[in-house]
């Protein structure tokens, strides 16, 4: 299936000024977050994408831009949307694509965004007590070092 | 009776951290569950302080054995963003030092495959074989790991005549010695024995769970980024696909050799075909605004950066997905209901490489036990503090 | 007189010094002959070749700190290293080192000697058990399972295949066995499907490759010796070295025709033979991979158990039929 066939198919179910073709092999969809489920799961029955390679997110300011790639056997579709900071939660894809548990994982913990019917909420890279509401990858995390307490030791 | 098992984060097997939790009922794996973190450094953010050049070198430094595709990974988005064209005779070097890449990882993986089913005659004889690739590698780039040859707009060195005569040289040995591997690998009676049917993943499983690289193309999902997404080189050789349907570790070791065969190929091609001309082009500090997605695929599978440009000499955001993060829910599946003779075949059959698949600096406080982020320039503050706190030391006798 | 024989018989030849000075000379061929097959070079830097490299491993790890967890049975934890050690000393003072005159064998010799050093090789296998069980670490306790379902693997064919030889020659003495074959050296040829099985069975026997399984590093970290550390492990390492030349020396007798001759033809046969056995021993070891505990039982079962009864069929048909 070459990018041409793809797009064809993909204006079948999404709206035509929502599909990008910046480059060769590359195609970006947009969606809104309520319509991903439904987008992926009719992608994964049509275009055959079954192959999740990751979930990329980035700290737009006011909202959280999130990338779901896609590879196929000829080249690779991407499908963004957008959370607003205020309100940052996402609907699982793990009913269609069970791998992606890890990646939502990431994003959970990396962007503290709310992964709704996750299946496994732990975080994924933080340590055990990593302290509640610092979200590492927001543009606007800092991190303070605490002072130093040695045990047994002086105060 | 039932036992848990802590696999690590220190373990014989694991030459990396990484925490494999076990129910086990006498020999047999009940369930089985991945710990992660131990080795996150933060790469991802720190990407982002720099500049496109430091970016590389701060790419290659993602992985130890699979350097050279994290950096080739980037530059080839990088360049994209920066609208320059390498000239032919640079891509080609960079592939070659790709594909030899390739070779010195999948042997490196079969002499550690051969140590974890305790055959270590195996191991012994493929590092010996993997330090002649290494040797190449090193007359190409000057460095035997890190071989920093990757620029924007090409590459930084050269390869002349008598070079590539030794090169052809050293693929010719290569070649005949895995041939031997692969006869030992799919006929020595214990070596099969620990290898088929352990770590099953059917087709289904592996397409549900988004695995790649060897591990799915041993489960006959034929998904290779060099054949599905030729960035501007791969169409321009010829090689096939490796796959296997045997769905378990001697699959993957088959693939891996298979694949190093094929390698041989590229990397014949590439040589004689090697056009002429300068090796890279100037380029430009600042990106136009835009994003690109660029994939490679690194020896353990499908590798893939999302960078983001704003317009700086920074790049706005660069996520880095490593093959072994994504092989691991499908190593989960595979070592439930297996022995525990088998898990570090299991874990070793991805090939995991831990320190790429966690890219943000935490560390544990030895004293206290506490585990802590530090950033790098936190770091390099303490660094530079201890230094200047140190007692100096006079009449210090050098150690040679 | 005697009683000095029987002083230099316990302490110097085939006794503790002598055990000792071998066991650290056939672990140093063992390892030198494992590298080269692997195309390493092997101790070289202790003593001429590395020769000593094993003596210095013994110094070293008896200089080590010794440490005993704090949930272990400590009494058991402490006594088995020794116990062990002096089970595998015993049992090297059954061989017969040199041709025992059989009207008056003194105490060293006597019938059935086969059968009580086939039973003292057989305790280091529960001693180990024992040490993985009391040490309470996960790691030792699997690996002293693992210890105790090779033994139900092994121990039938090795019985079996060594005792055919004795069935042919008609004696539970090793003494008498060996004479016997020094006598007819051609009817060796009928136990050679006897010596493969015992071969391997001792193989699994001494854990080493492929049935290094109880201390699998790979897997379970050290098996049974993962708590253990300083005076206990070296202690251990000795047994297991001296375990070797002990079930070398006992194919060798059964199997080889023994030591024949004065003491120093029987010391040079001796020397030789065991070092052949290791030699095999080695080449078995460098040659394959690491196979499952549950392979081992059915591989036991299915090929040792029958090839060993087959030997003995062998023999008794031609105890009955040629004899």
């Amino acid at each position: 299936m070459n990018d041409e066939q793809k797009i064809e198919k993909l204006k079948t179910f999404a709206p035509p000024e929502a599909i990008a073709h910046p480059a060769p092999r590359r195609i970006f969809v947009t969606v809104e977050p309520s319509g991903l489920v439904a987008l992926t799961a009719r992608m994964k029955a049509e275009l055959d994408t079954w192959f999740l390679s990751t979930i990329s997110g980035v700290d737009k300011g006011e909202f959280f831009e999130l990338l779901y790639h896609y590879g196929d056997t000829s080249g690779s579709v991407h499908v963004r949307t957008k959370i607003p900071r205020s309100d940052p939660r996402l609907p699982s894809i793990c009913g269609v694509i069970p791998g992606a548990v890890l990646y939502e994982r990431e994003i959970q913990e990396m962007f503290g965004i709310t992964v709704e019917n996750i299946p496994d909420p732990r975080p994924l890279l933080t340590s055990d007590d990593w302290p509640a509401g610092n979200f590492p990858l927001r543009k606007d995390w800092k991190f303070d070092r605490p002072a130093e307490v040695i045990p047994g030791g002086k105060k | 009776m039932k036992f848990n098992i802590p696999i690590g984060p220190q373990h014989p097997a694991l030459k990396e951290p990484i925490s494999i939790r076990l129910s086990v009922e006498g020999e047999v794996i009940r369930d089985a569950d991945l710990r992660l973190g131990y080795n996150h450094r933060g790469v991802e953010k720190l990407a982002e302080e720099k500049s496109y050049i430091q970016n590389i070198y701060l790419c290659e430094r993602i992985c130890g054995i699979c350097s050279h595709s994290h950096s080739t990974c980037f530059v080839q988005g990088a360049e994209k963003l920066l609208e320059i064209e390498p000239p032919r005779r640079g891509v080609y070097i960079r592939y070659l030092v790709s594909e030899l890449e390739r070779v010195h990882s999948h042997l490196l993986w079969l002499g550690v495959a051969g140590h974890e089913a305790g055959f270590d005659t195996f191991f012994m004889y493929t590092w010996r074989d993997r330090e002649i690739v290494m040797d190449l590698l090193e007359m190409i780039s000057g460095n035997r790991v890190h071989y920093a040859i990757n620029t924007l707009g090409g590459v930084r060195r050269d390869i002349d005549g008598p070079l590539k005569q030794k090169i052809f040289d050293g693929l010719a040995v290569l070649r005949e010695r895995s041939e031997y591997y692969l006869k030992i690998g799919s006929s020595e009676p214990t070596f099969v024995a620990r290898l088929a049917g352990v770590g099953r993943l059917t087709k289904q499983q592996a397409m549900d769970l988004c695995a790649t690289g060897p591990t799915a193309k041993a489960s006959g999902v034929a998904l290779d980024v060099r054949k599905d997404d030729p960035h501007d080189f791969y169409d321009e050789v010829e090689f096939d696909v490796v796959t296997s349907d045997l769905c378990d570790v001697l699959g993957r070791t088959v693939v891996r050799i298979k694949e190093v065969l094929e390698s041989y190929k590229i990397c014949e091609q590439i040589l004689r075909k090697l056009p002429d001309g300068p090796i890279a082009v100037k380029s430009p500090r600042r990106a136009k605004p835009g994003e690109v997605v660029s994939r490679y695929e690194a020896p353990r599978g499908e590798n893939i950066h999302y960078i983001i440009a704003n317009g700086t000499e920074k790049p706005e955001r660069l996520k880095v997905r490593a093959p072994t993060l994504g092989n691991y829910a499908a190593t989960i599946e595979m070592l439930r209901h297996g022995f525990i003779a088998d898990v570090p075949l299991i874990f070793a059959a991805i090939d995991p490489c831990i320190c790429c698949a966690e890219r943000s600096v935490e560390m544990v406080d030895a004293r206290s036990g506490e585990e802590r982020t530090y950033r790098f320039s936190d770091l390099r503050r303490m660094a530079n503090e201890r230094a200047r706190t140190l007692p100096l030391q006079r009449n210090v006798a050098w150690p040679l | 007189m005697a009683a000095l024989n029987t002083i230099l018989y316990l302490v110097v030849f085939p006794g503790i010094l002598f055990l000792f000075v071998y066991s650290t000379f056939v672990e140093w061929f063992d390892r030198k002959v494992f590298a080269r097959l692997q195309n390493r070079m092997g101790p070289t830097h202790t003593g001429k070749s590395g020769l000593l490299q094993p003596i210095a491993d013994f110094v070293k790890l008896m200089a080590k700190e010794d440490i005993v967890p704090d949930k272990a049975d400590k009494k058991m934890f402490s006594a088995l290293p020794v116990v062990g050690l002096a089970i595998v000393i015993t049992a090297g003072l059954l061989l017969p080192v040199w041709n025992i005159d059989l009207a008056s064998p003194g105490p060293i010799s006597f019938p059935g000697d086969l059968i009580v050093i086939l039973y003292l090789l057989s305790l280091p296998t529960l001693v180990l058990f024992l040490a993985g069980w009391s040490s309470t670490n996960a790691f030792s306790i699997i690996g002293g399972t693992r210890v105790l379902t090779m033994l139900f693997g092994y121990e039938v064919p090795l019985f079996l295949a060594v005792l055919s030889p004795a069935v042919l020659a008609g004696s539970w003495r090793m003494a008498e066995i060996a004479a016997f074959y020094r006598a007819h050296p051609l009817l060796l040829l009928v136990n050679l499907i006897g010596f493969v099985v015992a071969l391997i069975s001792v193989q699994a026997k001494l854990e080493r490759t492929p049935f290094d399984i109880p201390h699998a590093e790979t897997e379970i970290v050290g098996g049974t010796f993962t708590e253990y550390s300083g005076k206990k492990l070296a202690f251990f390492r000795l047994m297991a070295d001296i375990e070797m030349v002990v079930a070398a020396g006992l194919l060798a007798t059964v199997f080889m025709g023994g030591f024949g001759g004065g003491i120093l033809s029987a010391f040079v046969q001796f020397i030789a033979k065991t070092l052949l056995v290791v030699f095999l021993l080695t080449v078995l070891r460098a040659v394959t991979g690491r196979i499952r505990v549950d392979q081992v039982v059915s591989f036991a079962w299915k090929w040792l158990a029958p090839l060993a009864v087959l030997q003995l069929l062998i023999v008794i048909l031609i105890k009955g039929f040629v004899l």
